[in-house]
């Protein structure tokens, strides 16, 4: 995972929120909004939503291609988005060590059901022994075999 | 296998399931001389996308990226290993028959699930497994930034939400001097079968 980390933070030493979401890291610069230090929720600016999980936030909802979600109100102050809530309203789970400042996504409620009855076989990408990123999708027009296998 | 089949238009794509990465990994690709695609998945990111619990798991898909197959057991020999007096079966030449067929015989292959018993056959996972899944790649995360006593925190988490997915319990032993004999203590403790059952026909 630390190797797709994606984003940056401007200042060294500068306190950094990180989200786990669909194996990638993202580094977001903290928004405080009086937040505890132990608190679960995690605020981030609007403008980060798409690079976490490829929302854009709009006036009809947070959309992501023909999909819109209603966001409430409360969820939304000024340029910063409640992450958190938004996860949690759309079925994932959030945990989270907020002391540590991470804060690690699940997968959505729908996944395996569209896996069931679509039978598109999910997209993933990962390097390969150089580091260069190959995609599942790459290999559209070939039959695969996917198969894991571990040193352990 | 690959070798015969790789000229019919089908690849095997392998991900190295491992926090340790090319570092652990690599020696083994280049022992087995691969010449087929070789990924490093250091957070398990295939096991989540299509729920394998245990290595080797594997699933097929066809030219227009459709599952063919959904999660199961993918071992390329046959034998019966004995633990402690408790047999574990391994089913790979039967395995490697039937996807020998496939990727000859495409569509008309007896081993291409219907929809209907394609959908049978993928659950989807438990608010607990989700909850699991998401401990697990909080706890690799720590453990590769060096927060050891945050990863134990969640790597035992992930095991009680899913104690039936061996990957969380075999990635977090690789890294203990006792690995063997906390695998053994659970194999024998187990009710059901160490892997998923391997049901080839339709």
């Amino acid at each position: 995972m630390a190797a797709r980390t994606v984003g940056s933070v401007q200042e060294r030493n500068a306190p950094v929120d990180t989200v786990l979401i669909s194996d990638n890291s993202v580094a977001l610069e903290p928004v405080d909004l009086d937040r505890e230090p132990s608190s679960h929720t995690l605020w981030i600016r609007a403008r980060d939503l798409p690079r976490v999980n490829g929302f854009i936030l709009k006036p009809e909802g947070a959309c992501r291609g023909p999909l819109c979600i209603p966001v409430a109100p409360d969820m939304v102050r000024g340029d910063a988005v409640n992450f958190t809530a938004f996860a949690e309203s759309v079925g994932q789970c959030v945990v989270a060590e907020p002391d540590a400042r991470i804060w690690s996504i699940g997968e959505m409620p729908a996944h395996g059901r569209d896996l069931a009855t679509s039978r598109i076989a999910p997209d993933f990408t990962l390097p390969d022994r150089l580091g260069r990123p190959v995609h599942l999708a790459g290999f559209r027009g070939k039959k695969a075999l996917v198969i894991t296998w571990a040193s352990w | 296998m690959y070798a015969d089949l790789r000229d019919r238009s089908f690849e095997i794509i392998a991900a190295a399931q491992d926090t340790g990465g090319e570092a652990v990994a690599g020696e083994f690709y280049d022992a087995a001389h691969a010449t087929f695609t070789t990924l490093i998945d250091t957070t398990h990111a295939v096991s989540s996308a299509f729920h394998f619990t245990n290595v080797p798991m594997g699933v097929w898909i066809d030219e227009q990226g459709r599952s063919v197959r959904p999660a199961e057991p993918a071992w390329t020999a046959s034998r019966t290993n004995t633990f402690g007096g408790k047999p574990l079966e391994i089913e790979g030449e039967a395995y490697v028959a039937a996807l020998r067929d496939w990727v000859i015989n495409g569509e008309a292959s007896a081993f291409v699930l219907s929809d209907e018993e394609f959908a049978r056959r993928v659950t989807s996972r438990s608010p607990a497994e989700r909850e699991a899944d998401a401990s697990f790649k909080l706890a690799v995360w720590c453990h590769q930034t060096g927060n050891t006593d945050l990863a134990d925190k969640h790597f035992a988490r992930a095991q009680a939400l899913n104690p039936a997915d061996w990957n969380y319990h075999r990635q977090q032993w690789s890294f203990a001097p006792d690995a063997n004999r906390k695998w053994l203590a659970k194999f024998h403790a187990l009710d059901q079968p160490y892997y998923p059952t391997l049901q080839l026909r339709r």
